[in-house]
């Protein structure tokens, strides 16, 4: 046994940081008092340890690697870790508590689209989040039982709406209404048989449905085999400083695009 | 037995009895006409649903229940006060003053605290009907702060009808009430100034996301708005305007 742990003790040796992925408080206050020497950074969706060095995620991932990558260009951004630092992450990947552990080298150069979509996005973090909670929920529901499609452009809504038309009357005209508020999944999943896009502001405010997006496709390159609606989203996050979150009819998965660029592909149905 | 045989403390009492019943008879018949009365004027489907309501339901009344019983109580209370005066039984003089000038008053301050929560909570449900329209979720708390000062009214009334000393209540409230306002308005001109505007823009939309317009030197697409805060953006620049500015510069929408 002492073998094993000496074996498998090489993975912590040497750490600069220690990172525990939502970690429970009582796991916190221990890993505290175990690793004096050693800095450490804690990733959860809500600061519920009071930890000094915080990384948020906006959402709960289900896949693993992709939860550290964003934990750990956080922890970069945040000024957390430094380049080239050796990082030992404890994470979930079955259960409820800290199952599996893993040594990753901090590399500042790589770059997921995904880190860059929620924090140096126009928007707020937390309404990009909030769009993707409910196209989410919009395509493991759909719309009575139904799969549905709908394109949200998120953010940079004054030049959105000068490169969009409307296709009927604006449901949201004069409303005041904001993708977090409650009542509001219930109305844009109604609203989401209409055709046409979403359109939201910096802060969260619903600024328009129905609106053709009348952006130019031109050098717009996504995956071949997505259709218009993939396409629109792309191009209107090239022509401005948008970001769009589509909801495939066809497949039922969930994309984000940002400077034209497919940066997010989920399935509703792993959340 | 002969009339005139009686004494004078046997014709008190009889006379006592005699009121005392009387006063039972009228105040049940005062009791139930009060409920007939409440009920065709239709008062049990103007307080249906008030939180009073519910509250006497629970109690297995109801507000007519409660203020025609309250009007037969106070005919037989005072029955008995001046049926016990009469018979000689108690010092008319020291009760005289205390009940007759006591009860009324209970009685009153009862009603009239009712009546400040039903008119409370029915002012609540219709400036809430009203402000459906305006799509801002915020908003409920003004509901609230209307139903509260009503019934903050109604208290103070009460209290007052009850002889406690409600000057000090009042005066207190008004004096905090005087320096919130005085320090809002103070510390707190502009945003004022700009809210009470944005309140405007916000309800009407003179101009709205996207729209391209011209706020004195400023001009640009509008990315944002907010009850205080405009914000508009061209090429390079973002302009956070108050809205205060919107009115005195008055808004140009360019084509």
């Amino acid at each position: 046994m002492a073998a094993l742990t000496e074996l498998l003790g090489d993975l912590v040796g040497d750490v600069d940081v220690l990172m525990l992925f939502s970690p429970s408080g009582s796991y916190y206050e221990r890993a505290r008092e175990a690793a004096e020497d050693v800095d450490l950074v804690v990733v959860a969706t809500e600061n519920a340890v009071g930890a000094d060095g915080f990384v948020e995620l906006p959402l709960s991932f289900a896949d693993v690697s992709e939860r550290i990558r964003f934990g750990i260009e956080g922890a970069i951004d945040n000024g957390y870790v430094e380049d080239g630092d050796a990082l030992a992450c404890v994470t979930t990947t079955f259960g409820e508590e800290a199952d599996t552990l893993t040594r990753v080298r901090a590399d500042a150069e790589r770059h997921s689209g995904l880190y860059d979509l929620f924090v140096h996005s126009r928007a707020d973090p937390s309404v990009i989040r909030d769009v993707l909670e409910v196209v989410i929920e919009l395509g493991r529901k759909g719309q009575k039982g139904k799969p549905v499609g709908a394109l949200f452009v998120v953010g940079d809504a004054g030049k959105v709406m000068n490169t969009s038309r409307p296709l009927s009357y604006n449901p949201f005209e004069k409303s005041h209404v904001h993708v977090g508020d409650p009542i509001v999944n219930v109305m844009l999943k109604e609203f989401s048989r209409l055709d046409g896009a979403f359109v939201i502001s910096d802060s969260g405010k619903i600024v328009s449905a129905y609106r053709y997006l009348e952006a130019s496709a031109e050098g717009v390159d996504i995956p071949k085999g997505l259709g218009t609606r993939h396409m629109a989203a792309a191009s209107i996050t090239r022509e401005t400083n948008a970001v769009a979150v589509v909801l495939s009819e066809s497949d039922g998965l969930v994309r984000a695009f940002k400077g034209g660029e497919l940066v997010l592909e989920l399935d509703p149905e792993a959340y | 037995m002969d009339l005139a045989s009686l004494s004078l403390a046997q014709v008190n009492y009889l006379l006592a009895v005699g009121v005392f019943v009387a006063a039972l008879v009228v105040g049940f018949v005062i009791g139930r006409l009060n409920e007939r009365v409440l009920s065709a004027a239709g008062v049990p489907d103007a307080v249906a649903g008030t939180s009073v309501e519910r509250t006497a339901r629970r109690f297995g009344t109801s507000i007519v229940g409660i203020v025609s019983q309250l009007s037969a109580w106070l005919f037989y209370v005072l029955g008995a006060v001046f049926a016990l005066a009469i018979a000689g039984l108690v010092n008319v003089q020291a009760l005289w003053y205390r009940v007759v000038g006591y009860l009324p008053a209970v009685v009153f301050a009862v009603g009239v605290l009712v009546f400040g929560v039903i008119v409370g909570d029915k002012a609540e449900v219709m400036i809430s009907e009203r402000l459906r329209g305006v799509k801002v979720p915020e908003i409920g708390v003004l509901p609230s702060a209307v139903k509260y000062s009503i019934v903050f009214v109604a208290a103070l009334v009460a209290l007052g009808q009850l002889g406690v000393a409600t000057l000090p209540l009042v005066v207190a409230f008004g004096a905090y009430a005087l320096a919130v306002i005085v320090l809002v308005a103070v510390a707190a001109k502009d945003l004022l100034a700009s809210g009470a505007a944005g309140v405007y823009l916000l309800l009407n939309q003179p101009y709205g996301i996207g729209d391209r317009v011209r706020i004195g030197e400023m001009a640009g697409i509008v990315q944002e708005m907010d009850v205080f805060v405009t914000q508009i953006e061209d090429d390079e620049t973002e302009y956070v305007v108050p809205n205060r500015l919107v009115f005195r510069e008055g808004v140009v929408r360019e084509r």
